[in-house]
């Protein structure tokens, strides 16, 4: 197919572009060299002969943040989903079975076990959702800081006989998930609700399930709503792992480049290879999710092809 | 094969049901006409038991259906919902829409579902929409795929709840031509309407609701042309005019 003459223009304009910020790229991380390098005569030695050591400190802080967040995910949607469900108080609804059962009770008494079952099945609606309510503010509230050195001592405290990395890896773990899973259900809230209600009632309409709602109509739907946010969450987790410096004992990327830089006196050396590949994973990280957003988009669903600006 | 009986519907304060009863034959079309506010929606929904009544009894087959022991889900599959703002599924393609139900609450197995799919859609003049997503359709098409999606429960009766309201006047002939097609072969409906020509041409009876009860009910010809009660007759001549 012939490209036409504005197709060509912009391929050509394309082009330019390229060739502009690979120089500009180009410069700057020439400038950045020769500050470091030369001026405050950085060793490309040392760099060459330790980075793996750092990849392998990296593998840490992503096999960390990468099971807090799925787990954290799970806590997210079930949290997300029980802070998005309008509850009533008991005794308001306890009040409204009393009226209907004395209306029914022409027909027959109103057994006992009627009230129990509404009893339960509000009851643990009403407190699920209080329970979340307060969980969110908790995580929300407090630093993540404190957060992991609070599990931390916990877990030196309940469990001191185990092996330092493990106990630093447990409290790791678990102060990640915990908090990336308060994150994450504000995430899922947000999604669920902005599914439109005529959604779940057209499928409620057709025999399904309240499950069924949540997983064939509003989930689909709110996930590719929020997969945005939530790339934003792993990022933020993976920056956050490196809080675990404060445990010691847990040689994900930050630790490892503190301990090299003040053990091997190669300060600049050890942060610009911890900056570097924190990069080197967020960066992509970031594209691989553009891909499956482009992937999964649905025409008329949530975020739309963004607009490019034309030249 | 539908029948309400002394439907009371509160929400909080508002009481929007105040003891309404209906019958509707099988095969017969009835029409729910009234001021906004009425309750009419209300009353639709509470018979697919989509709203739970304060009160009363709902029979579908001379069966009462809103009681503990009947899941309000099996009572759904068989009476087909249409919404004002048809609700079609925005991230399924129109086919995939009409077979979700089938595949997900009757258990059809996808290939038997996605055929019959494909009939219902030609049924409704859409076969050549299969594929597209709800956005990529008008508005009076994404009506039509809603009727088929009912339709495709195979149920016994449908409620039609404003079904042109959100249209644009080019599309609503469409829909109602659907709609009449359906009552020809047999369906039994309850719509809600203010689309009077349909109205005369396609249904029996006529219920006016207003503040919650039924205030009159009649043939087409009274309801339209000699209304006895007054509430009627105000409400009649601003929407005929």
């Amino acid at each position: 197919m012939p490209a036409t003459f504005d197709e060509q223009r912009r391929s050509r304009v394309r082009i330019v572009d390229i060739l502009l910020a690979i120089l500009v790229t180009v410069g700057i991380l020439a400038y950045i060299l020769d500050v470091l390098a030369l001026r405050w005569g950085l060793s490309t030695a040392y760099i060459g002969r330790s980075y793996p050591n750092y990849l392998k400190a990296a593998w840490i802080s992503l096999y960390v943040t990468t099971i807090a967040y799925f787990i954290g995910m799970g806590i997210g949607f079930v949290l997300g989903w029980a802070r998005s469900v309008r509850t009533l108080p008991l005794a308001r609804v306890m009040a409204a079975r009393r009226r209907e059962a004395v209306a029914a009770a022409d027909g027959g008494s109103p057994g006992a076990g009627l009230f129990l079952g509404t009893l339960l099945v509000y009851g643990i609606k009403y407190y699920v959702r209080r329970t979340a309510d307060a969980y969110v503010a908790i995580i929300r509230g407090t630093p993540l800081f404190v957060q992991i050195v609070f599990v931390w001592s916990a877990v030196l405290v309940f469990y001191p006989r185990l092996d330092p990395l493990v106990q630093g890896l447990l409290a790791g773990v678990i102060a990640l998930t915990a908090n990336t899973g308060g994150y994450q259900s504000e995430i899922f809230r947000a999604g669920i609700q902005t599914v439109h209600s005529g959604q779940v009632e057209a499928g409620r309409a057709i025999g399904l399930s309240r499950w069924g709602a949540m997983r064939y109509i509003v989930l689909p739907q709110a996930v590719r709503l929020v997969i945005p946010p939530l790339t934003n969450e792993y990022i933020g987790l993976l920056k956050a792992s490196s809080l675990l410096a404060v445990v010691g004992s847990v040689p994900e990327l930050t630790t490892f480049g503190r301990s090299e830089a003040f053990q091997t006196f190669h300060i600049f050396e050890a942060f610009a290879l911890v900056v570097g590949i924190y990069l080197l994973i967020t960066v992509p990280v970031s594209k691989v999710v553009e891909w499956i957003e482009r992937r999964y988009r649905i025409p008329g669903l949530g975020i739309q092809a963004p607009r490019t600006a034309r030249v | 094969m539908i029948r309400v009986e002394e439907l009371e519907k509160h929400f909080g304060a508002l009481h929007v049901l105040k003891g309404v009863s209906l019958e509707v034959q099988k095969g017969e079309v009835l029409v729910i006409i009234g001021p906004s506010g009425s309750g009419k929606s209300t009353l639709l929904r509470c018979i697919n038991l989509l709203i739970e009544p304060d009160s009363g009894r709902v029979f579908l087959d001379g069966t009462q259906v809103n009681r503990r022991d009947i899941r309000p889900e099996w009572v759904r599959q068989q009476v087909g919902m249409v919404f004002q703002s048809f609700n079609l599924f925005a991230h399924l393609t129109a086919l995939q829409n009409v077979t979700l139900g089938p595949i997900r609450v009757l258990g059809t197995d996808p290939t038997t579902a996605g055929a019959q799919g494909r009939k219902l859609l030609a049924r409704v003049g859409l076969a050549d929409k299969a594929d597209a997503y709800p956005a990529q359709l008008s508005g009076g098409q994404q009506q039509r795929v809603a009727i088929a999606r009912a339709l495709a429960m195979n149920p016994k009766a449908m409620l039609f709840d404003e079904p042109t309201s959100a249209l644009d006047p080019e599309y609503i002939r469409e829909v109602l031509d659907a709609m009449a097609a359906l009552a020809r072969d047999g369906m039994t409906m309850i719509v809600v309407t203010h689309e009077m020509g349909f109205a005369s041409e396609v249904a029996k009876r006529i219920l006016f609701m207003d503040a919650g009860r039924i205030i009159e009910e009649g043939s087409p010809e009274e309801i339209f042309h000699s209304p006895k009660q007054e509430r009627t007759r105000m409400f009649v001549g601003k929407i005929l005019r």
